[in-house]
């Protein structure tokens, strides 16, 4: 049986010790999983080994951490592919997730952070009046569309990684508003507009997100939060027509205006645009600010003043107003949820499509 | 010293729904678990939630259906309340939230499963368990003022005053290492299963027996311990659970022959036969060689529509993937029958009180029984509900009744961190590590009390197991820490699998007869004349524990030949 | 080999010396551009975020049009465009039914979208269509004594699942081995897979700066003579706004970042003047001074 280095990063709070790493070595077929691996560890060369774990079967969502650095569960994550993508020749380093603060060894404290920012969307159900005598009737695609914010384990791999919490600890976090979506997409809670409008005017709410896609990587279940985040924006902004504090809406507004105008993006108009236009009291102060950008680009030639100001139309560009108004005429919009569809695997279709 | 009219402990389907209970019916709760509510293990409860709700559908044929799974052993007054009760439970989650599916009409929709007459189950994709326990959680959040969480928290013994009063339980801060003694009324034990005590299992590692074994210790006995579910579809690399979704979406077993065996041993059911019917013929085929290499059978699933199975059974691609490398969209995967529930547990009436006054039990770590000799699927997770809900009711109305107990327990603390202090004292010279003793347990128990027993296998089993309690108190652990010290609890539950390793084997030795879960070779008919009655086992301080009886109560339904 | 060539909006906007770089480079790798003047920005995720539809259909124009050309596959100079587009065409591939949908909005105009466009990244596209060798084969001026920090940022390295990265295409490492082939020194520095911040530009300004100026950072103290990026919306943020970062993170940084077919520009022979390094903000003066002074010792 071939033998693994686990490089595990150790830090008990009560020795007065520095974090620091010390590597165990285990001999474990090559698909067991890393967790295993630990336990193996905990089991039969020290018991000090601090992991939190309980189904292995990646349905607890206990075991999150950072293998080779990045956030995966450890119950689903083979020794054998974890030492492939080790950049520490072949050992395989297990580290605690981050974002948050560290109690021992693997285990770090999501009372502080993650709980934290679910307790924050209200995570309960909230519908308006009384209940029905029997079930609630609402549409099976519903149900199955929030069966995907429903699919979290709790985990914590996408807050671990979140770029923009980095940056910002009081963003809310993919995972709190993937769970936001799960009442949003929810025909029977009564607070749509209340909690997508407290959501989009929140500085550090939907539109805080940097869209990195960690998260949508980082996720064991397929929840994407990152892409529920993007509905929450949809919905706020269009269906209930919420124009929020932090110009997310109308930033998205006006890059698709500016597209439908011009085909390629007139980024002179795109900042001036997203605060309210260039005249706006909202963007005087932005603009204001972005003087010494602006003459700096000016200087180094990247914009001429004629191109800033004017925009080089091209005649097929025209064109596409007929597009952008046929499809957003449309009384619903038309989306592919590739979570409920999947993805066709038919060669043949594609074959008869590519025939003349 | 915290005190509260009902302390639960076990924070899983049945916990949270006590918890529910009590707070709405006006008592001071608090609940506890030593891992993070969410992460208990009702949330691996794939399949669904059984309830007569189809207008068509009746709960007489619900209950009938579960006496007869049972092999007529469960109690069917405990069975009639619980399948009468269901359907309002059913709609009461819903309107709490939880994400049922539908049918075409936006009402909910069933799923063919396991031992059922008809269509009943209510369910969740396949996470319904999860769904269920998520809701559940969100409620607690929302009742934060009234609950009190005390989450990651480790229960270490019941506390018991001299007139035999369940009045509370010594617990250990898992952070930060402090023991506190917690005052109640009423105690609601909900700490689930003990699957751990065999290997391999379905069970998560917290399945330990906890609450069982803490119970057993201060003198409720623990009925029909010998009835343990071994689930027909468990994947053969590590025992993991295939739900019995599958097969009720259409999924087919074959041997290596490509033969559909199923229909040798159960012409009508089929591969929905109830699990002890199917786990033993899968064994049978096992164990006559038509099983494969591997040792297990190929569970086919390539037969249910692709997108249905992106729907409704999308866990088991995600384990399929993961853990056999297998898309069961395009190829069968190999199972095997595996350790999965115990039918038995702490005795209850239908209201939740075992034989301690003040000491409740609900869930999986109780027998009612409403299980009997053999459980249905989807059956557990409304077993918890309704039960959780029962006792949480009773003991909150037990609570409102009576006083605060008072008395010292400052003594009683200090005896039990002084406990707590010579496990992590044990030299390392005298005894072997917590994890050697455990695989011992878990792969003799696995050998000898499975899905085909016999008394020579089960004498030697209890031997073994006498042997290794022996050695458990021994077992020494690395940790001597305060902060998150897994090691020490270990070792703490090791000895509650061991307590209740004996206390199945006993019963098992002592049934000398083949009924539901339990299947004799030397005793193989069903024998009603004379074990027609509960098994129970009570502590006998540190000799082998003591056997009594309790008659089955039957209300309807007489015991029939047992065919699917 | 011919590409029908998409370079996409910003790099005849905001950072045109990138379109002109490319068109320079070109020529140097035997690569025919065939730039797709009649299609339409991307959306930048910005779109689709609004509408689906509307960003699939304005990909699938853009994927239509590429196929009518004799190009042997695709190619942008973004990575925004290949994340957003990528995005795009897993739903038109995904579903016929939806693909015809999307066929339909594009009837007017008499274009279709058929399943399966190859459209890559020049940073894929040299290493899997032209190959590492090849590339090495043809370096006139090593960049000797250079190190050069890759900055990937985003949306070309993540979901990884989409983007087809896996051991057999690690494009998630290029930027490393394009470095190398290149003769330059690979920096490894921690901010090198994160995002620059310029999706939250105009949402909380702070924080997409602080961004920006912590990897930025970073590169400095891991002692990268300067970046490169194969998106111009990160070059925006890292290099327009790298003053504004400063005065965020609290810090000077003075960190060149170069598109990466100025680096390829450099590395072929051409001459640093016509690569347009003279229009960023921060100005790449150790890459100048010193290709100055190897040219002669190269040409000798």
């Amino acid at each position: 049986m071939p033998a693994y280095t686990l490089k595990i990063r150790r830090y008990l709070p009560e020795s007065g010790d520095a974090p620091h790493w010390q590597d165990f070595e285990v001999e474990l077929d090559g698909h067991r999983s890393v967790l295993e691996g630990i336990l193996k560890v905990k089991g039969e060369q020290d018991g000090s080994v601090g992991i939190r774990c309980s189904c292995r079967a990646a349905i607890c969502g206990s075991c999150a951490v950072r293998i080779n650095g990045k956030p995966m569960l450890a119950c689903n994550t083979h020794l054998e592919h974890a030492a492939e993508r080790s950049a520490d020749d072949g050992a395989i380093v297990v580290e605690p997730m981050g974002n948050m603060p560290v109690i021992k060894d693997l285990i770090v404290d999501m009372d502080a952070v993650h709980w934290k920012k679910i307790e924050r969307v209200t995570p309960w159900l909230l519908p308006e009046g009384d209940p029905p005598e029997r079930e609630y009737v609402v549409p099976h695609e519903n149900m199955v569309d929030i069966t995907q914010s429903m699919a979290c384990i709790q985990c914590g791999a996408c807050v671990s990684d979140c770029l923009s919490m980095e940056v910002d600890p009081l963003f809310i976090g993919p995972a709190a508003l993937a769970k936001a979506y799960r009442f949003v997409g929810d025909p029977r809670d009564g607070q749509h507009y209340e909690r997508l409008k407290d959501l989009a005017e929140d500085p550090h709410g939907i539109y805080d997100c940097t869209h990195c896609f960690n998260c949508i990587d980082a996720c064991p279940k397929g929840v994407a939060p990152m892409s529920q985040i993007m509905r929450l924006r949809r919905i706020a902004g269009s269906d209930h027509g919420i124009d929020d504090r932090n110009n997310g809406h109308r930033h998205v507004m006006a890059f698709v205006e500016n597209i439908e105008r011009n085909g390629l993006l007139h980024e002179a108009d795109l900042l001036p645009d997203s605060y309210g236009g260039k005249f706006h009291p909202r963007a005087v102060p932005e603009l204001v600010d972005s003087l010494p950008v602006v003459v700096r680009g000016l200087m180094r030639r990247k914009v001429t003043p004629r191109k800033a100001l004017l925009h080089p139309h091209r005649k097929d560009y025209k064109g596409l107003r007929r597009l952008f108004e046929k499809v957003e005429g449309r009384e619903e919009r038309v989306e592919l949820n590739l979570y409920i569809s999947g993805h066709e695997d038919d060669p043949a279709e594609a074959e008869k499509e590519a025939q003349p | 010293m915290p005190s509260h009219d009902v302390l639960i402990i076990g924070a899983g389907l049945a916990g949270q729904r006590a918890a529910l209970a009590a707070a709405d019916a006006g008592a001071t709760v608090a609940i506890m678990s030593k891992v993070h509510p969410v992460r208990s293990h009702s949330n691996a409860a794939a399949g669904g939630i059984n309830a007569a709700l189809n207008p068509e559908d009746t709960w007489e044929s619900h209950a009938f259906d579960t006496v007869k799974g049972s092999d007529y052993l469960g109690d069917q007054d405990a069975i009639e309340i619980m399948c009468r009760e269901a359907p309002e439970e059913i709609l009461h989650l819903e309107h709490l939230g939880v994400t049922f599916h539908r049918d075409d009409t936006g009402h909910l929709g069933t799923r063919a499963f396991g031992g059922a007459s008809a269509a009943r189950t209510y369910y969740v994709a396949d996470i319904t368990g999860q769904a269920l326990l998520h809701v559940l959680y969100e409620q607690l959040m929302k009742y934060h003022e009234t609950v009190d969480r005390y989450e990651e928290w480790f229960t270490t013994s019941l506390l018991q005053d001299e007139d035999g009063n369940c009045n509370g339980a010594v617990a250990r801060n898992i952070r930060d290492g402090r023991t506190e003694a917690f005052r109640a009324k009423a105690v609601i034990q909900a700490s689930g299963g003990a699957g751990q005590a065999f290997k391999p299992t379905t069970n998560a590692l917290i399945c330990t027996g906890d609450g069982i074994a803490q119970a057993y210790r201060i003198g409720a006995p623990l009925m029909d311990m010998e009835m343990v579910q071994y689930h027909p579809t468990t994947l053969v690399e590590n025992g993991f659970l295939i739900t019995e979704g599958a097969r009720g979406e259409g999924a087919q077993l074959f041997n290596k022959d490509g033969d559909r065996f199923m229909e040798s041993y159960a012409p009508n059911k089929l591969e929905l036969a109830s699990r002890d019917v199917v786990s033993r013929a899968e064994q049978t085929e096992i164990n006559e060689g038509r099983g494969y290499e591997d040792g297990g059978l190929a569970l086919d699933i390539t037969l249910v529509d692709r997108k249905r199975v992106l729907e409704a059974l999308r866990e088991i691609v995600n384990i399929g993937r993961d853990f056999a490398g297998v898309d069961i969209t395009r190829e069968p995967i190999h199972i095997r029958p595996g350790q999965h529930y115990i039918m038995g547990g702490i005795k209850t009436d239908v209201t939740g009180q075992t034989d301690i006054p003040g000491l409740y039990a609900a869930g999986e770590c109780a027998c009612v029984s409403v299980h009997g000799g053999n459980r249905l699927g989807a059956n557990s997770l409304l077993d918890t509900l309704i039960f959780g809900r029962r006792a949480g009711e009773h003991a909150a109305g037990r609570a409102l009744a009576m006083s605060m107990p008072d008395g010292d327990l400052d003594a009683r603390l200090a005896d039990e961190n002084a406990w707590l202090e010579s496990i992590m004292a044990r030299d390392a010279q005298g005894g072997r590590r917590v994890s050697a003793i455990k695989d011992e347990l878990g792969e003799t128990m696995n050998r000898y009390c499975a899905v085909f027993r016999d008394a020579d296998g089960l004498r030697q089993c209890h031997e073994v197991v006498r042997r290794l309690k022996e050695e458990g108190e021994r077992a020494y652990v690395d940790d001597r820490g305060t902060v998150f010290n897994q090691d020490l609890l270990g070792a703490i539950e090791l000895g509650y699998m061991l307590d209740c390793a004996e206390a199945m084997v006993v019963g098992a030795i002592e049934r000398k007869e083949s009924r539901g879960a339990q299947y004799r070779t030397d005793f193989p008919q069903r024998n009603d004349d004379e074990w027609l009655k509960h098994i129970n086992v009570s502590r006998n301080g540190d000799d082998v524990p003591e056997v009594s009886y309790t008659p089955v109560t039957m209300t309807q339904w007489e015991p029939e030949e047992r065919t699917y | 080999m011919k590409v029908a060539y998409w370079p996409g909006c910003v790099s005849r906007g905001f950072t045109p010396e990138l379109h002109g770089a490319m068109a320079k480079v070109a020529p140097l790798l035997d690569i025919e551009l065939l730039e797709l003047d009649r299609a339409a920005c991307c959306g930048a995720g910005v779109i689709a975020e609004h509408n689906q539809e509307l960003a699939d259909t304005l990909n699938a124009r853009t994927f239509a049009l590429a196929q009518q050309t004799d190009g042997e596959l695709m190619m942008n100079i973004c990575s925004t465009c290949q994340g957003s587009m990528s995005e795009c065409q897993e739903r038109l591939d995904a579903s016929s039914d939806y693909r015809r949908h999307i066929n339909g909005n594009l009837g007017d105009e008499g274009l279709r979208y058929a399943r399966g466009v190859v459209n890559k990244n020049l940073a894929w596209l040299l290493v899997e269509e032209i190959g590492l060798d090849e590339l090495r084969s043809r370096v006139k001026r090593p960049l000797e004594n250079l190190k050069v920090g890759p900055f990937y940022g985003c949306y070309i390295v993540r979901p990884t699942e989409r983007l087809g990265i896996d051991s057999a295409n690690p494009r998630d490492t290029y930027l490393h081995r394009i470095i190398e082939a290149l003769g330059g020194t690979v920096i490894d520095y921690a901010g090198a897979y994160k995002c620059c911040g310029f999706p939250i530009i105009t949402m909380n300004k702070e924080a997409s700066l602080k961004q920006a100026g912590r990897h930025l950072s970073d590169a400095v103290d891991a002692d990268a003579d300067c970046l490169v990026t194969p998106c111009p919306l990160c070059h925006l943020n890292l290099d327009l706004q790298q003053p504004l970062a400063e005065r965020v993170v609290g810090r000077e940084i003075g960190m060149p970042v170069l598109h990466l077919p100025q680096l390829l520009g450099l590395a072929l022979g051409l001459d640093p003047g016509e690569l347009g390094l003279a229009r960023h903000v921060v100005k790449p003066t150790s890459v100048i001074d010193w290709s100055n002074a190897v040219v002669g010792a190269a040409a000798g």
